[in-house]
């Protein structure tokens, strides 16, 4: 009993690190109108800007988030100005080549710039574990995990209410729901949709680097394989609603924790994508119940 | 231009020929051995865009899992001929008509679906299709895959060599762009075409899209698996690592840059991309750097390709009515 | 149409020239290389000649090919192979070369990827002044390009494949790692039964397997399960394929099984990761790795820097001047500590150096070579003794080394183990 249960904490903490990359990317395609498949490297970057915080100035969290969001968001301006802009009205594919571009691109840069190996990030959160009994079973929650669970929700929440409260928000909103209507109405859409792309890519700052102090490392190449996650994470949620995204993540990360323990760490993401074309073949556009928003 | 095309129709068959001949000579002309195995390469990729081509280009439906169609004739092939001493011809086929067989399942689910729902589909069946073939060990290997996989013996001469291997890829492509552009001008082609222009319209006028389009798929899926049964002894071992979904993007990129719904464009764009790559090993690390900029750059010039029209749906631009009933009208009548 | 006719010819010009860029960049290879099998009209003065020897005095240049995972997940080990390889030759070179023949290297990056090394492999199988090849780092890479380089008839010589049925898959396959079936029963034999009992006071009863699902891994794997069977141990075992970074769920499901000791099997950077996130959770087990060796990557992003025990045929002794020289060399030039691995590697091209001597006044081809080799007396290398065995690999005997503070330092030499396995 403790034993699922431990396992069940250790796939909700992975599953919020996912909800937090889903987000992000749900943000990005609402908003800008067109999926990414640079994603995973954006992530990197955030990841690595948050490193080098740890190096030169020390382990201050709240600055290594901040450097990563940054990190994140400015390499989401270069994504904009490259993929994006010059395609909003050409077909889909362009714009996906050109990202697939940008991540190649990302990816051997950061090779190149970041070094091959893997980087350490140690001791950023202590190994504190607390040992919770729950109607006899024993639980171990390490303070680590509490971290990042707690930070996924600030995060989830400091968004939502940006979206409901702000002037930009509901420029946001609108923007990601019609782009015509918008211009119509004074919203100067490129700007915004500028703005959106930047603002889901400092999520996937964020989100690497949670991964980095989750795993103790950063390297050029992780991005690749949580890119895929984010994207089948935010299909989940119906690839616009951020809510959903979110549900959609702890989901992923939940079902490839529980699927592992039945069966072997080799089979972790035949889960998600079974998972993800099961959802797909009964649900197409998602867990959202009504339609409307556009993708 | 216009020029070029009446000479090209003039002489279609003569030209045909003599290209024809020209690639069937090139083993012979004493040129190194690396730079036949480039051009195997490159006719292997140009087949395996060519069949993604068949699907995204013609019918509109933006598959992005082509490499699992790959890998299942790779792995069809390699299993069967190393542990049952199969032939390497008449596994062509079954490669071929297994991963149609799948091509047909990943079909279903996505006939309800379109636009980006359509890929994510196939791009996770490709997923799927790598992992299974990561973790189904007694059959695949696992990870450390298929090994020492025979090579393909014609009439007793052992073809091991890209001298000779050059003509399977030959025959391969040959014949791929026999059958399909015979496929494109019959009435599936042309019900294609119309799903791609217009769905709603094609559907109207009473073209069964479903049907269709699951054709559509299998097609492509078919000569996917038909060159992976080819690959396989051709690299002479495969391992999940070689289907991942960038092998699937870098067929898309050969696709696109050449120019999608046209049988020339992919064939350019595998060569554009293979030699690409294999020139700018010299800059080591920085190889795909440059060639990431590269692919932007032409996204930017060209979003079309190559010899992508300019006036099809695909270019990005709307299609302008008047124009383009002259143009049905001028290849209707050369045509009959 | 002008627009798309300009692309045409432009995109046709781009590919043609970068065709004839690639074209003229191997036709100076050719130039730079004269005829290195013609050999028997300079024999004459050779005595001279090995003498050390000025640019120009050479009686030809031989090529050698180098395979090296400079990218990727063992790029640590790629760097290494490269510095070595390029100190051997430089070293061989100044000395007045290979019996008088002046030697090449062409190292590429292969980023530990089996299908890149294939494909580099049989580059260099095609390219006709390729005498030799030197590499690759992973057992599952020299297995796939065994078969290439037994059609071609070229030498392959692995300073790190360990697997014990690479060598033996072609008589061109040669490795100097030292065998699979020797180190994995000397760790269960004598860490798990002897060092942990004695030493640390730790009955090992059961055993906590994690290993890398690779043609390495699986070998460690048998191996180690012979020896294991004989001592009766409960072994549990989960797998994990290369690239994995989350442990955290194999962690929680080996830790319900509550093994006596952790044992992980990878090259890799699994090896601290494996270990920092069981750190993490907070459980404390012995840590056992087969594989990492003597890694300065490991020791230095260990979270608990006290608890690593390797098995390790080889340990860079500071009380040897000529090992240490070499290791302080290296560092300067890698910016890490060298392991067992770049010192393979160095050895590699002194035995092809050997062979090259061995073949005396005949002709150097690829089959010559390959036969010097596998004929070649034992040889002492930087990483010890090398003879080779029928299969054309070696047996090693092994030490026991553990991390202490950060560092690695030897817990039992090599008489620890002396009576074999």
């Amino acid at each position: 009993m403790g034993y699922i249960l431990n396992q069940l904490l250790n796939g909700i903490c992975q599953g919020s690190i996912y909800a937090l990359m889903a987000i992000g990317y749900s943000v990005i395609v609402g908003v800008v109108g067109m999926v990414t498949f640079a994603y995973g490297e954006v992530m990197m970057i955030g990841a690595f800007s948050a490193y080098y915080i740890f190096i030169y100035v020390g382990n201050n969290l709240p600055l290594a988030i901040l450097a990563a969001f940054a990190g994140s968001f400015i390499i989401g301006i270069v994504i904009y100005k490259l993929c994006y802009e010059r395609f909003f009205t050409a077909p889909r594919h362009i714009s996906l080549l050109c990202t697939i571009g940008i991540s190649m691109l990302l990816k051997n840069l950061a090779q190149i710039v970041f070094g091959p190996e893997t980087k350490p990030v140690l001791n950023v959160v202590s190994n504190t574990t607390f040992k919770l009994n729950i109607f006899g079973a024993v639980l171990n929650i390490r303070l680590l995990q509490i971290v990042i669970i707690v930070l996924v929700i600030i995060l989830a929440v400091a968004l939502t209410l940006f979206f409901n409260k702000t002037k930009y928000g509901v420029m946001l909103r609108a923007v990601s729901q019609n782009k015509d209507a918008s211009y119509l109405m004074g919203i100067n859409v490129k700007r915004t949709a500028l703005l959106g792309n930047c603002i889901g890519c400092g999520f996937g700052g964020i989100a690497g680097i949670l991964l980095g102090i989750y795993y103790f490392s950063v390297s050029a190449t992780m991005g690749s394989a949580y890119s895929m996650k984010a994207f089948a994470a935010s299909v989940l949620g119906g690839l616009v609603d951020i809510r959903f995204s979110a549900l959609g993540g702890l989901c992923i990360g939940i079902i490839e924790n529980l699927g592992i323990v039945v069966t072997a760490a080799t089979f972790r993401d035949i889960f998600a994508f079974a998972f993800l074309i099961l959802v797909l073949i009964f649900r197409p556009q998602g867990f959202v119940s009504k339609k409307g928003a556009r993708v | 231009m216009q020029k070029i095309k009446e000479f090209y129709n003039k002489f279609k068959v003569i030209i045909l020929l003599v290209l024809f001949v020209i690639m069937a000579v090139i083993p012979f002309l004493g040129i190194k051995t690396l730079y036949i195995r480039y051009l195997c390469n490159i006719m292997m990729y140009a087949t395996l865009a060519g069949s993604l081509n068949a699907i995204n280009g013609y019918s509109g439906q933006m598959c992005l899992g082509q490499a699992g169609f790959f890998a299942i004739g790779a792995y069809t092939g390699a299993a069967l001929s190393k542990n049952f001493g199969i032939s390497f011809w008449p596994l062509l086929l079954v490669g071929g008509l297994l991963a149609m067989l799948i091509g047909f399942l990943v079909s279903l689910p996505t006939l309800r679906l379109s636009g980006i729902y359509l890929s994510i589909t196939t791009l996770g069946a490709s997923e799927i299709i790598r992992i299974i073939a990561q973790t189904w060990t007694p059959v695949t290997g696992g990870t450390m895959g298929i090994k020492q996989i025979p090579y393909p013996e014609f009439f007793g001469l052992d073809m091991f060599r890209p001298q000779y291997y050059y003509y399977i890829f030959l025959f391969l492509l040959v014949l791929f762009l026999f059958v399909t552009n015979r496929v494109l001008k019959s009435r599936v082609g042309r019900a294609w075409m119309s799903i791609r222009e217009d769905q709603i319209a094609a559907k109207s006028l009473g073209v069964e899209t479903s049907f269709y389009k699951c054709t559509n798929f299998m097609y492509g899926a078919f000569w996917a698996g038909v060159i992976g049964v080819a690959y396989a002894p051709f690299v002479n071992f495969i391992d999940s690592t070689q289907f991942t979904t960038d092998v699937g993007f870098n067929i898309l990129a050969m696709v696109v840059l050449g120019g999608q719904g046209t049988l020339v464009g992919p064939i350019l764009g595998a060569a554009v991309v293979t030699i690409l790559t294999e020139s700018l090993r010299f800059l080591e690390s920085w190889r795909y750097v440059i060639y990431a900029l590269l692919l932007i750059a032409m996204m930017w010039g060209r979003p079309q390709g190559l010899v992508g029209a300019s006036k099809s749906m695909l270019a990005g631009g709307k299609i302008k009515m008047k124009e383009d009933k002259a143009k049905v009208k001028a290849e209707g009548g050369s045509a009959k | 149409m002008k627009k798309r006719v300009l692309a045409l010819m432009m995109s046709l010009t781009l590919a043609v020239g970068l065709l004839a860029g690639c074209g003229s960049g191997s036709d100076d290879g050719t130039t730079a290389a004269p005829d290195t099998t013609a050999s028997a009209e300079t024999d004459g003065g050779s005595e001279d000649a090995t003498e050390p020897a000025a640019e120009g005095e050479f009686k030809g240049t031989i090529k050698l090919g180098g395979l090296a995972p400079m990218t990727g997940t063992y790029a640590e080990y790629g760097k290494g192979f490269e510095i070595a390889f390029n100190k051997a030759i430089e070293e061989i070179n100044a000395a007045g070369g290979a019996n008088g023949y002046k030697l090449e290297i062409e190292i590429v990056d292969t980023q530990g990827d089996t299908v890149t090394s294939s494909t580099l492999c049989t580059d260099f199988a095609e390219d006709e002044e390729v005498m030799a090849i030197l590499g690759d780092f992973t057992s599952g890479a020299c297995k796939a390009d065994a078969e290439i380089v037994d059609r071609y008839g070229v030498t392959l010589l692995s300073p790190t494949a360990s697997a014990d049925d690479y060598a033996s898959m072609s008589p061109y396959c040669f490795g100097i790692m030292g065998r699979q079936d020797v180190e994995a029963p000397f760790l269960a034999k004598y860490i798990l039964g002897k060092y942990l009992p004695e030493e640390m006071g730790v009955d090992v009863q059961k055993v906590g397997v994690i290993r890398v699902d690779s043609d390495w891994g699986l070998s460690c794997y048998n191996n180690f399960m012979k020896q294991a069977e004989n001592e009766a141990y409960e072994v549990v075992v989960e797998t994990y394929a290369t690239g994995e970074k989350d442990f955290s769920t194999l962690i929680t499901k080996m830790q319900s099984e509550d093994p006596d000791v952790l044992v992980v099997m990878d090259q890799g950077d699994a090896v601290f990761q494996i270990f920092n996130q069981a750190d993490a959770v907070g459980w404390e087990i012995p840590h056992v790795a087969l594989g990492p060796g003597t890694s300065e990557q490991v020791a230095a992003q260990l979270t608990d820097n006290n608890n690593l025990i390797v098995t390790s045929p080889f340990f860079f002794d500071p009380s040897d001047p000529d090992l240490a020289a070499w290791a302080e060399w290296f560092e300067g030039e890698a910016g890490f500590a060298p392991t067992i691995h770049p010192a393979c590697a160095y050895d590699c091209v002194y035995l092809i150096a050997e062979a090259i001597e061995a073949i005396g006044d005949g002709e150097v081809t690829r089959d010559a070579i390959r036969d010097a080799l596998a004929e070649l007396p034992a040889y002492e290398g930087l990483s010890g003794t090398i003879e080779f065995t029928e299969d054309g690999d070696i047996r090693r005997n092994y030490m026991i080394c553990g991390v202490k503070d950060g560092q690695w330092t030897v817990l039992e030499g090599f008489e620890y183990g002396a009576e074999g396995v």
